[in-house]
């Protein structure tokens, strides 16, 4: 039964090296590709349903006992992130097959795609922090591969900041794992959790907990790491921005969430409030940035950032009810970003432009587009009754109950902040005078909506049908608050 | 049931595309119309239960766990509401379907009407907080949908925008108030909350509720300084106007004070708010609206003045105030709401409203003329018994100079009171004299568009009904009193308030001679109106709140793009040093205050010469890297620390690693040097010796903090590694005799796969980054 722990990372990476060798016939890797993410969203879905009804999986790789072996843990927090993870790759999958040029599809597009799902898959699930690091250089190496696909100028200048920077990042993750070992002497994450309570978290353990939330900030792009974003992230096509947008970020906020929840929680005073503060000032900085510029794909990067800040909120407020807010918002936010790119992408195509100041009137001609459009600027604002209230109303509440105002005033002015930046769109793009060339008009984005449709749907029933969703992520967090039960998962004595 | 009225108009927003695309011939008005027609009428049957006193409450779950159910509740004041609503929808539905013609977009206007009609059913019929927060924010935005209907103007996306960002910014504020409000009850249901008020008041964060709450209530019922949003909304079509923007959607925050009234009643800060805005906001828009020339932008001004109005009778709290309140939002919904479709008739049959061009309208109109004159006159308070505004502004008067056990506070500033009532109520007179005698009186000013005739009789239907309105509840206010204003008043205050609506009080009455006053300066403004109207160029002057509005809405998009610029400067360079300075100041305080230094001496490594010697070359080297002015020599003097480091592999007796080392290093340099054979020489880069040397000072610093973490890492071993299970295990279970190998391949052998799969992609990414280049790869 725990060997199901691993399919997640197993399917998708098997299907990426297959797509290597069949790269020559087009047709058959879209339909693998094609076939395959559904294969894996059910796979994980089920995978999902079981760890909900009888408790975590843990894989102990090789079957060397934990903590020393390598192992797979497939907890409630884990399966949540990799379904949607995987929801994304559905939707990404149908929107390449619709917007991606043949050249870049023919230089291992989907291959390259495949190995991004099971490195972030594969983050989520292990349990170890060294193995963590190295899933953090699979997805990485996949998205450096990703970023520089096409070799545009302006992706070769923007993926040279990514790069270094993230090199940057991952020495400095290497080196703390070091670090860490040389103080608690293992690097299972369950071992590690034990042994930093066994002694307080005492010494220099805070300072080395410090660098390693300095890694996944930088991944997480927090203020004042997230430098190389925007830019990199609105430079490759929009599938592609896509899917870092919804995921990699991701995955440093994940990280900061485990490793914060699990290991390093005995100087909750000086560690989570410092959240707190980067947390207030990465949505300001974050949503100032999406206000600053008329390129839509680049307001829609920008934002990514104030979403991680609220993420980071819950973390630095560490109740149960502002973890749960965080993992509710983990869960909207990769579902909306995406969906907000694949929008952005399609006015793009359509228009011929990413700037805003060249667009006018899209609704005339395109008017599903621009209710798809309208809806998703809600969600993102956090409007009710979409998914991003229930994150935020959670995330606020937490922040209230312990008396956190500050964070609290910061989060509405942002959230008034972003409709502004996303209406922004709205208002310019889709009102307005009509500018559009006649050919344009007729130009059809039918096929690109659907993978749309398909985040709107979840979207709109992770607010509608909150109740749903609700309880299930609270039971998260009740277990996050509480280190011991994933503790005694992995090590059985 | 209820629920079901709630939501009908929802359903009825999904089905209108198809009647609009299926029966195009028909204008979509009148599959619209049944709609608030048959809610009014459903709603009209739960008189009987307010009038006996029952109050109906009914949940159906939407979030439990969370608090958030979808439960109403129905007392006077929300039937009260929810009648307004349907009743001035009916109305209005049916006048639009004149005022609209049937080739505009009549699908999405009424998709939106519809949406507004079920949020703002919502608002006044929820119990739960975060309920009423979901349908005030959709009020929000399908008001934003409306402003915006013709959406390829300029004024109506900015009308649309304006009033969204107010509003939204209101329920957000509110929303942190509910929060407060929950956490600090327990419960999200409003009368619950009403029950445990004593909770509330003696919190500490009491202050901030109430401001926050009415921070929501200011900006929906445009409260001076936020109701700059009104005029501006008046781009959306008169309609619209008529029904969101004069008798619903801005009465939805003078719903909010009225419903949470019994928690705050009697505190001092809640009075002094409501009030003081109330009052300043009446007297604000009054004089305003005198200097307005479009008719809409008069009708606009007013509203905020008789909103503002309402708005402090709600502040006085007394039982009179609130009666007078309660009667004057009925009234004001009648004669506003018919001189909006008058507005929208003069509009539609002449072409303008400026009332600079218009004049002498009653020859040419002279039913929409006699429907105007009631509306004015009435919105004057005119002292005849036939005008309903008449009797509630009487009774503003009276309410503002009675105050029963009244706080030391309250009676201070007691006497102003019923002087502000006064001062905002004769520009009142002012501009309604003005509105009605500039539009329909004296001589046509100017040759029009259209040539003047009278609207046809469906569009002088619904203000007909809303003029006959005014009449017979000013003949005869007690029947509605007794039925419709008393339960209200009754839900606000808690407790029944007796009382008898008179016209002629006797001459002993002050707020008779108030209105005499009003009625005799106004006339004489009005007047000599000419002689005094320089006097707007002092007060507001060069202030107003749009220009603020404006400056700050600018001033976000402008310092966001400066500050914005100022740190984004797209240098890699630049982007590092930051990184760099936060890495130095956060993990240097964080050692500090953590005291996480730490340093001991045992189990080092005796320092031998080799080792010593080995090391200062490396350090050297490394340092040499950075000064070479060469490619070549750099990667060759760097290869020294690296061909270093593998001798000290040996020294420490690992020769697997410098093994490994020595190949890596070897591999590297050689590729380094293939790929520098093709780079062009490097060029010398000028830089500042200032930059030069805070570049330095980073750098360092970057060092040493990583070489005192590294110390204190080594010195502070507070537990035995795993390592030794791999040493005692790697022969046996790992059948292999080098314990780093069988770690590679068996132990760890999941990260090992991994790694090589890393390379793969690093392959497949450089081999397609190589084929792609050049090629012009269409972007999308």
């Amino acid at each position: 039964m725990s060997n199901l722990a691993i399919l997640p990372i197993l399917l998708p990476l098997l299907t990426g090296i297959m797509l290597v060798f069949i790269n020559k016939q087009k047709t058959l890797v879209k339909v693998i590709t094609g076939i395959m993410v559904f294969v894996n969203l059910a796979v994980v879905s089920w995978i999902g349903s079981v760890v909900f009804q009888e408790g975590p999986l843990v894989l102990e790789a090789g079957d060397w006992p934990a903590p020393f072996g390598i192992v797979i843990v497939a907890d409630q927090l884990a399966m949540v992130l990799v379904i949607t993870t995987n929801l994304i790759a559905v939707a990404s999958a149908f929107y390449a097959f619709r917007s991606l040029d043949e050249q870049r599809e023919r230089y291992y597009f989907y291959a390259l795609f495949q190995l991004l799902i099971a490195g972030v898959s594969g983050a989520f699930l292990t349990g170890d922090l060294f193995n963590l690091f190295v899933f953090f250089e699979v997805l990485l190496m996949a998205s450096y591969g990703l970023i520089v696909l096409g070799g545009t100028k302006e992706q070769l200048r923007e993926s040279l900041k990514y790069i270094l920077i993230n090199l940057f990042s991952s020495i400095l993750f290497v080196t703390t794992v070091a670090f860490l070992y040389s103080v608690v002497g293992t690097v299972n994450m369950a071992q590690l959790a034990e042994r930093v309570a066994d002694v307080e978290q005492q010494g220099i353990l805070t300072t080395i907990a410090i660098l390693l939330f300095l890694v996944f900030a930088t991944k997480g792009a927090l203020f004042p790491l997230y430098f190389w974003l925007p830019r990199s992230y609105s430079a490759p096509p929009t599938v592609i921005s896509a899917l870092f947008g919804a995921l990699l970020t991701k995955v440093g906020v994940y990280s900061i969430l485990r490793v914060f929840s699990l290991i390093f929680i005995y100087k909750l005073e000086f560690t989570h409030q410092f959240f707190i503060y980067m947390a207030g000032f990465t949505i300001l900085f974050g949503v100032i940035g999406a206000l600053s510029t008329n390129n839509v794909k680049l307001i829609v990067a920008y934002n990514i950032i104030p979403a991680v800040g609220f993420m980071m909120a819950g973390i630095g407020v560490f109740s149960a009810t502002a973890l749960a807010g965080t993992i509710y918002y983990l869960v909207h936010d990769m579902i909306i970003k995406a969906a907000l790119f694949f929008l952005v992408g399609t006015m793009a195509a359509i228009s011929g432009t990413y700037d805003l100041r060249k667009m006018g009137g899209l609704i005339k001609h395109h008017p599903l587009l621009g209710w798809m459009f309208f809806i998703a600027a809600l969600a993102l604002a956090g409007l009710p009754p979409f998914s991003g209230f229930i994150g935020k109303f959670l995330l606020l509440k937490g922040a209230v109950e312990e008396d956190h105002y500050g964070i609290v005033a910061v989060g509405l002015i942002g959230s008034l902040l972003i409709l502004l930046s996303i209406i922004k769109i709205f208002l310019n793009g889709f009102w307005g005078e009509a500018r559009l060339a006649p050919e344009q008009e007729k130009a059809s984005e039918n096929g690109r909506l659907f993978p749309v449709a398909l985040l709107l749907i979840f979207t709109i029933a992770l607010g509608l049908g909150a109740e749903f969703f609700y309880p299930g992520i609270q039971g998260i967090a009740d277990s996050l608050v509480d280190p011991s039960i994933y503790i005694d998962a992995v090590i059985k004595e | 049931m209820l629920h079901l009225a709630v939501l009908a108009p929802f359903l009825a927003a999904v089905l209108i595309p198809f009647f609009y695309k299926a029966l195009r011939k028909i204008h979509t008005g009148w599959f619209v119309l049944p709609v608030p027609l048959l809610l009014f009428l459903f709603l009209s049957t739960y008189f009987k239960d307010v009038w006996r006193g029952v109050h109906n409450v009914y949940t159906l779950d939407w979030i439990p766990s969370l608090g958030i159910n979808f439960s109403l509740y129905i007392d006077g004041l929300s039937l009260f509401f929810a009648l307004l609503i349907t009743g001035i929808g009916t109305l209005v539905v049916l006048y639009s379907i004149y005022y609209l013609h049937i080739t505009e977009k009549l699908g999405h206007f009424y998709v939106y009407l519809l949406l507004f009609m079920g949020a703002m059913l919502g608002v006044v019929l929820s119990d739960n907080l975060f309920i009423l927060y979901t349908f005030w924010e959709l009020t929000s935005i399908s008001s934003f949908l409306l402003i915006g209907y013709w959406y390829y103007r300029e004024g109506s996306k900015y009308g649309a925008l304006k009033s969204m960002l107010i509003t939204v910014f209101g329920g957000l504020s509110m929303l942190g108030g509910f929060l407060l409000l929950y956490t600090v009850t327990g419960t999200p249901s409003i009368r619950e909350i009403i029950e445990r008020s004593d909770l509330v008041l003696n919190d500490t964060a009491f202050p901030w509720i109430l401001i926050l709450i009415l921070l929501g209530a200011f900006t929906k019922s445009a409260q001076f300084p936020f109701h700059t949003w009104l005029p501006d909304a008046m781009e959306a079509p008169t309609p619209v106007s008529a029904f969101l923007h004069s008798a619903t959607m801005v009465k939805a925050g003078l719903y909010l004070v009225a419903r949470l009234s019994l928690l705050f009643a009697g505190n001092d800060l809640f009075f002094i708010l409501v009030t003081g805005f109330g009052l300043l906001t009446l007297c604000w828009g009054s004089y305003m609206a005198v200097r307005q020339t479009d008719l809409k932008a008069i009708l606009a001004y007013s509203t905020i003045s008789q909103l503002g109005m309402i708005m402090a009778m709600l502040g006085f709290g007394t039982g009179v105030a609130i009666l007078a309140a309660v009667f004057h939002i009925l009234n004001h919904a009648t004669f506003k709401g018919s001189l909006f479709m008058v507005a929208g008739i003069v509009d539609h049959e002449t072409g303008t409203r400026d009332i600079r061009r218009l004049g002498g309208l009653f020859t040419f109109m002279p039913i929409t003329a006699t429907l105007a004159f009631f509306g004015t006159f009435s919105m004057a308070g005119f002292p005849l018994p036939i005008f309903n505004g008449f009797l509630s502004k009487e009774m503003f008067f009276e309410s503002s100079r009675h105050f029963e056990h009244a706080s030391p506070l309250v009676e201070t500033v007691a006497p102003v009171l019923p002087v502000l009532a006064v001062l905002g109520s004769i520009f009142t007179f002012v501009y309604s004299v003005m509105l009605f005698f500039r539009t329909f009186a004296g001589k046509q000013r100017d040759t029009l568009e259209k040539k003047p005739h009278e609207a046809p009789f469906g569009m002088l239907v619904s203000p007909l009904i809303l003029v006959s309105l005014i009449v017979i509840i000013a003949l005869l206010p007690n029947f509605f009193n007794e039925r419709l204003l008393a339960p209200a008043v009754a839900a606000i205050n808690g407790e029944h308030f007796e009382s008898h609506i008179k016209f002629w009080h006797g001459w002993g009455n002050p707020a008779l001679y108030m209105s005499l006053i009003v009625l005799a300066v106004g006339t004489f403004l009005y007047l000599i109106r000419t002689k005094w109207e320089s006097f707007y160029q002092i007060l507001p002057g060069k202030l107003s709140a749009a220009k603020s509005y404006d400056a700050i809405v600018n001033g976000i998009f402008k310092g966001s793009t400066s500050l914005t610029r100022a740190y984004m400067t797209g240098s890699i360079r630049s982007y590092m040093a930051y990184i760099l300075v936060f890495f130095i100041i956060l993990i240097s305080v964080t050692m500090t205050v953590t005291d996480g230094f730490a340093m001991s001496l045992e189990d080092l490594a005796p320092l031998a010469v080799p080792e010593f010697s080995i090391a200062v070359i490396m350090a050297a080297a490394a340092i040499g890297t950075v000064l070479m002015k060469n490619r070549i020599a750099a990667i060759l003097v760097l290869g020294i620390v690296g061909y270093g480091l593998s001798l000290l592999f040996v020294f420490f007796r690992a020769p697997d690693l410098a093994l490994t080392q020595l190949i890596v290093e070897t591999v590297t340099v050689a590729l380094f040097l293939l790929c520098f054979y093709h780079l062009p020489d490097l060029k010398k880069e000028y830089q500042s010796a200032r930059k030069k040397v805070v570049n330095l000072v980073i750098s360092v610093s970057v060092g040493v903090i990583v070489t005192l973490v590294a110390i204190s890492s080594h010195s502070t071993k507070l537990f035995e590694p795993i390592s030794d299970y791999f040493i005692e295990n790697s022969y046996e279970l790992g059948g292999g005799d080098n314990i780093v190998n069988v770690i590679l391949v068996d132990f760890r052998g999941l990260d090992t796969m991994l790694e090589i799969l890393v390379l793969g992609l690093a392959a497949i990414g450089i081999y397609s980054m190589i084929k792609l280049k050049g090629k012009k790869g269409e972007n999308e």
